[in-house]
Formats: structure tokens, sequence, C-alpha cells
């Protein structure tokens, strides 16, 4: 490999390579609300009227707004990515696109561009600080996002591997997350994104008095079962509750001189404390969440950050999540056979994805979903959720505000639990509570229009997206 | 007796839906101060529909009620027939509590919040319907016109006062709620103060603050392993009297080692026979 070629501004790529020959795009998403790459390298296809584009970010957050101008003009035809939020989403579930819409999980989308399954001609990857080699990393920089878990598996095996940055150093990086071998351009730009937008000052645990509840119970499960012991692994999201579990778990691992082996997944300032105190051996960050955990990833050498494919990859035998012992995910809708929905919300709009939800909740040995029993006045628990986004034979335990429903297909967990005191239902009972109190929702229902498919982390297609109903 | 009286404003569909699910006690569906005047009407149908559709188990629901001169009788005349165990009565005097008398039949807990009140707290106390008296200390220094302190000491006469009346009367003494919810150290420290002077239970304004209240009247691992020796030693014994770690164990006592087994039962940390 030669070193990359060295660009002062965006437009000037196009003098080196031809825009309309390679329609197969991608993003990652790291630098979230904050990112201001990918609006301006869409801006420049939207001018040269670039045609038939698929587009794989790794997500679509609300601010990249560009994508939703190239949809409407018909240039981005196709999608491929973990989840989309915001008015891209909206857009789809009312419209749908000229070709396809797929959505994978983390773990899959890596496997796919690793295969060649997803092929990737040209990687737009925003990279907060490049030496002169083109490494890349996320961790320094004014525009520093921690891990760049994401970027990587397009890094390496995209056609053409382009570097977005605002910070250039002298000095080569050292233990890069990017490996400048694979890079073929470097493009330096005044500013890659607004801070305020790329990680939040801090995570916030939940107070919310259902919340709370929720987290104390699912808390109460985990330190219930004999296999929370030293040397567990664990992963949980950067939701209030989520965050709350995570909290209360440390009140339990502190009395009971319990420590953890690793914890994945995104990272937040409550698993870098818990790292410092010395409670959990190893943090495996795939994602940063807040400053504390970008701050953490270049202070101290057990916080790891891994690619997607490390993460969660089903075909990467080192992959981390091979090893997790249990996991705390959300849920917007899940069904009486445990099916969970992330991706749309009960009146068929797509409003998130995968993520990683589906790749853990299939790897881990205890997944638990925590969730209201009744959001907006609508019941979480339907005889089938409106999109399966993680397939019912993952999702081992359901824990709400009202009661605790074991997946069937876990007697092991249901002998163990059913020694406590907590308040164990079938899921059908849960639905029928939450039915009393809100009346059985009248079905939105969809129109018979596919717009897209949900695939399995083998590439099978575990549902459909539909457009909504006119 | 109820260690954790739970507030829940009258007029909010969402809270009332899960007023159950804190392990709350005992509730009280405010009708009061927590529901603005524009609202109350609202609330009291809210309040009715909710009651009249939902058969709460395993929580006593109180409704604190307005006052007598503005809506109380036809409130109570609502709310009569539904399964609640019964009202809190703001502003509770002598003649207050002999009035409601005559509109329901159902158990009342008086508020005791002017300083009248609180001199008459034995006379209220001894009402027949009333089971309970409440110290509501923020209308009480308002009218006092002393300033509410974290650390209480500014109502520690009242407190005692309704502890002494309750305790002689036979009925509950429920402690004025603790008004800063994110302060867990706080409550913490007012329902060990509440506690030791004598209360049976405190109010809570926020779902959060029910669980650290209701751990704070279960008797400690420390106190039910003393209270299973004494009763052990005084069944072995079989006299009134005795001594234990060189100190004098009488009736009083004994009777006390009962009370803590018998509270720890009752909050689900002993097993019926584990005094045994």
């Amino acid at each position: 490999m030669s070193k990359p070629v060295f660009l002062n501004s965006i437009p000037d790529l196009f003098e080196h390579i031809n825009i309309h020959e390679h329609k197969h795009i991608s993003f990652h998403h790291h630098l979230r609300n904050g990112d201001d790459v990918i609006n301006r390298v869409l801006s420049i296809y939207e001018a040269y009227n670039v045609k038939d584009i698929h587009l794989h970010p790794s997500a679509i957050f609300p601010s990249y707004h560009r994508i939703l101008s190239l949809i409407k003009r018909g240039q981005i035809t196709d999608i491929t990515t973990s989840y989309i939020n915001g008015d891209v989403g909206e857009y789809i579930s009312e419209y749908g696109l000229k070709g396809n819409l797929l959505m994978t999980s983390h773990g899959t989308r890596a496997r796919g561009i690793i295969e060649g399954k997803e092929s990737i001609n040209i990687a737009y990857l925003a990279v907060p600080t490049v030496d002169q080699n083109g490494n890349g990393t996320g961790t320094i920089g004014p525009s520093r996002c921690g891990s760049l878990g994401y970027a990587v598996a397009d890094s390496e095996h995209a056609d053409i591997v382009v570097l977005i940055t605002d910070n250039i150093v002298d000095e080569t990086l050292i233990n890069p997350q990017i490996d400048g071998r694979h890079v073929d351009y470097v493009i330096t730009v005044e500013s890659i994104g607004d801070p305020k937008g790329i990680v939040s000052g801090i995570t916030q645990l939940t107070t919310n008095p259902i919340g709370v509840k929720i987290a104390h119970t699912a808390a109460t499960i985990l330190t219930s079962l004999s296999s929370m012991k030293s040397g567990f692994s664990y992963q949980s999201g950067a939701g209030g509750i989520s965050l709350k579990v995570t909290d209360y778990l440390r009140q339990y691992m502190e009395t009971s001189n319990i420590k953890a082996q690793f914890f994945s997944g995104g990272i937040t300032a409550y698993h870098v404390n818990m790292l410092t105190e010395g409670l959990v051996e190893e943090l495996y960050d795939v994602q940063c969440f807040d400053l504390r955990a970008v701050e953490s990833i270049s202070q101290y050498e057990h916080h790891h950050a891994i690619s997607a494919s490390k993460y969660a990859n089903p075909q990467d035998d080192t992959r981390v999540i091979k090893a997790l012992d249990f996991v705390i995910l959300g849920a917007t809708e899940i069904d009486v056979n445990f099916n969970c929905n992330v991706t749309t919300d009960s009146f068929n709009t797509i409003i998130g994805g995968s993520g990683g939800h589906h790749d853990v909740a299939e790897e881990a040995n205890v997944t638990i979903v925590v969730s209201p029993l009744i959001k907006g006045r609508i019941p979480i628990v339907k005889d089938r959720v409106t999109t399966i986004t993680t397939p019912g034979q993952h999702i081992d335990i359901f824990v709400t505000e009202r009661g605790v429903a074991i997946n069937p297909n876990r007697e092991d967990l249901i002998n163990e639990l059913s020694q406590t005191n907590i308040n164990l239902l079938p899921i059908d009972t849960l639905k029928n509570i939450a039915e009393n109190y809100t009346g059985k929702p009248k079905e939105i229902g969809q129109s018979h229009e596919p717009i897209g498919y949900i695939l399995d982390r083998d590439y099978n297609r575990i549902d459909t997206l539909y457009k909504k109903k006119g | 007796m109820n260690r954790s009286y739970l507030f829940i404003p009258g007029n909010t569909p969402s809270m009332i839906q899960t007023l159950d699910v804190f392990n709350a006690d005992a509730i009280i569906i405010d009708l009061e101060d927590s529901v603005d005047v524009s609202d109350k009407d609202a609330a009291l149908d809210l309040v009715q529909t909710f009651l009249e559709t939902f058969d709460i188990q395993d929580t006593d629901i109180y409704v604190r009620v307005n006052d007598y001169q503005y809506a109380m009788p036809q409130e109570i005349d609502t709310l009569n027939q539904t399964a609640i165990k019964g009202y809190v009565i703001p502003k509770a005097s002598k003649s207050l509590i002999s009035q409601v008398a005559s509109l329901t039949d159902k158990p009342l807990i008086a508020l005791i919040e002017t300083p009248r009140s609180v001199m008459n707290a034995l006379k209220i106390a001894d009402s027949t319907q009333v089971i309970g008296l409440i110290l509501g200390a923020e209308d009480l220094t308002q009218t006092l016109r002393i300033e509410r302190t974290s650390d209480g000491d500014e109502i520690q006469f009242a407190r005692h006062q309704i502890c002494y009346a309750a305790h002689a009367a036979g009925i509950e003494a429920i402690d004025t709620p603790f008004t800063k919810p994110n302060d867990t150290v706080g409550l913490i420290k007012d329902t060990r103060i509440a506690k030791s002077i004598g209360f049976t239970g405190k109010t809570a304004i926020h779902p959060n603050q029910v669980a650290d209240i209701n751990q704070q009247f279960i008797p400690n691992e420390q106190a039910i392993h003393h209270a299973k020796r004494i009763i052990a030693k005084a069944k072995q014994n079989g006299k009134g009297a005795f001594s234990l770690d060189g100190k004098m164990i009488d009736k009083p006592i004994i009777n006390r080692a009962k009370q803590v087994l018998t509270d720890a039962k009752h909050a689900g940390i002993l097993a019926g026979d584990d005094d045994e």
C-alpha cells in the first residue's frame, strides 16, 4: 500500500475519482447528531446529481438531513443500515425507497462488509485525529468521539477509503483504530462536527419511579441468579433504566465483594467509574456514549476500543459477546412469543433498529428486556410485534413494573427464580394486565407494499417492513 | 400498621394507574393541595371512575378530601360506595371529625396541621372513627411563621405530641413527608428520627421514597436476632424476669421482642415459624 493522498477539501477528491462510478458509499455514526461529514459529502453527490446511490451508513441520526433530500430527489435508491431515527425513518415508512431498505444488526453489518456481502465502493469516514501515515483515532482531537468501532470494517474492506478529519498530527499515532495502510485519501476540513452533538456531557440514570421500580426488579433478578458471581460479564445500554440497573448492580457488587470480568458494548461514565473502582477488569467499547467514556479510552489501558466485528460478528471467533453472561435491553414492543421490536413504533413508523440488540440477545446467556408495561397509553405487549427485530427465542426475561415474564424455553431460569419473591407471570397475563388499563388497542395495520427487510445474523429475512397505511 | 403512605395526585391518570406498583403499604389519593382548583371536579371524576373500575389488592387506599366548606361533603358522598379504606381529613379538629362522622362510616386519618390541632391531638385521636394521625408540618410551620428545615428541630414538639396522642389512643402515628425527593440520605435520617420518637409510619410525596421508608420501619437483622434470643430464653426460663447478656429482661422487653418479630413477619423478612 502506498501512502494516502492528502487533500484540502472534499470536492478535491472528485478530481481523483469519478463520483458517478461508485454507487455504494458508507459512513459511520460515531459523531451521532454532531456529525457534519455525512451532510457535506452528500451535498456534493446532490450537486453532481449522482443517481442510484446505495447508502451504507452504520446508523442514521435525525441531523443527517441531506439523506432525506437525496431520497426525495430519487438519488438514493437503497439503504442498508442498523438504525434509523428521525425524518428519514418517518419518510421511508410513509413512501418507501425506489429500491430496498435492509436493516441488519451491528455485528451482521461488520460480517457483511468483511465477507463482501455488503460491498462498499467508498467509505467516507469522519475521524477525529489522523497522522501523516493515514492512521486514525477517535480518542483525541477537538471532535473526539472515543471508539470508532463501527468504522473499522469499512476502513479495511471498502474499495476506496477516505478519511475526513479536522485534526492532522505530525507524530505517529500509537495503537490507532484506523490502520493507515488501508487508507487511500485523507481530507482535512475545518470541522467534522459539533462536539455538543457528538457525545452527551453525562448519561443519566432514570429517576422516573416506574423506571426505578423496573430497574430494581431487574437487578434483583441478576443478583438472585447463581451465575452472578465474580468473573461475570455484562452489558447494558445507555438508556436510563439500563443504567439504573447497572447502578443497583454496582451497589450489590460492592457489598458482596464481586468483581466482573468485562463490560461490553456502548460505554458510559458509570461503566468507567466501575473500572476505576476495580469492580470490573476490562471494558470492551464499541461506542462511547459520554465525555467520561471518551476521556477514559485513552486514559486506561483496560478500556479497549474494539471493532464491530470484534464486538459482535458471528463469524469472528474472538468476538467479545460470545462470552457475555448478562445483557439488559429495551424494546418498543414485545409479543407473547417474546419477539422484540426496536425498529418501529406501534404506528409502524421506523424509529430505530437493531443496533446490537439482536447480536447480544442471541449470544448472552441471560437476556433481560426491561420496559414499562404501558407506554404513552399503549400496551407494550402485543399478540405479534409490528416488526420483529430480535426473534423471541433469544429473549429470556421480560421485566415490567407489574411483573416478570420468563421465556418458557428457559426452564432453568424459571426454576431458579421461582425460589425468590420476584413476581413471575406468564407474558399473556402481563398483556392482559396492560389491556385491562388501556383497553385493546385498535390495530393500526400496514399496507401490503414492502419497503424493506429485517435480516438476521446470517442474512436471512426475518421480517418485512411495509409502507404505512395511507 | 402501615409503614408508608404514598400521596398520589388525584388529577394525573398515569400516576393513579400505577399507584399500586411502588410497594407502599397505603396510598393517599389527593384531591386537596396537589390539585389545582380548576382541576378538582375532573379529579373527583377520575378518582371515582378509577376506584369503581379497578380492584386494588394488598394496598390500603385513602382519599384526602378538600375542606368541609369547599367540597368535602360532595366528595365523600361520591366516594362512599367505592372500596377505599377511608379518608384523610385536612385541617382536622375535634368538631370537624364529628361533622365528617355524619357523612361516612369509613375510617378516618386526621391531618394535624394547625397549632390548635397539635394541642388537641389526643381528643382528635380518641374520636371513634379516627385510626391514625398524620403530622402536616408544612402548613403547621407556615402558621407558626417559622422556617421549615431538613433537620426538623422546629417540629420536635409537634412530633412528640402526635406520637403520644396516637399511642395513647391505640392508633397509628404517621410522620410528615420529607419534601426533598432526591435527597435519599436526608429522607433516611428524617425517617429514623421519626421512628425513634415513636411514629409507626411516614408519608411519602414521591414513589422513589417508599422503599427507603419501608426499609427504616423493618427491624434490622441485629434486632431480629436479639428478639429471637429473648423469646427463646423466655420460653426456656418460664419466669417473668431473667437475665440475658447481663441485662434484666422482663415483660415489657419480652413484648417488644414479640413486636419486633411480628413486624419482621409483616415485612416478609421472617417466615411464620422463624422465631420458634
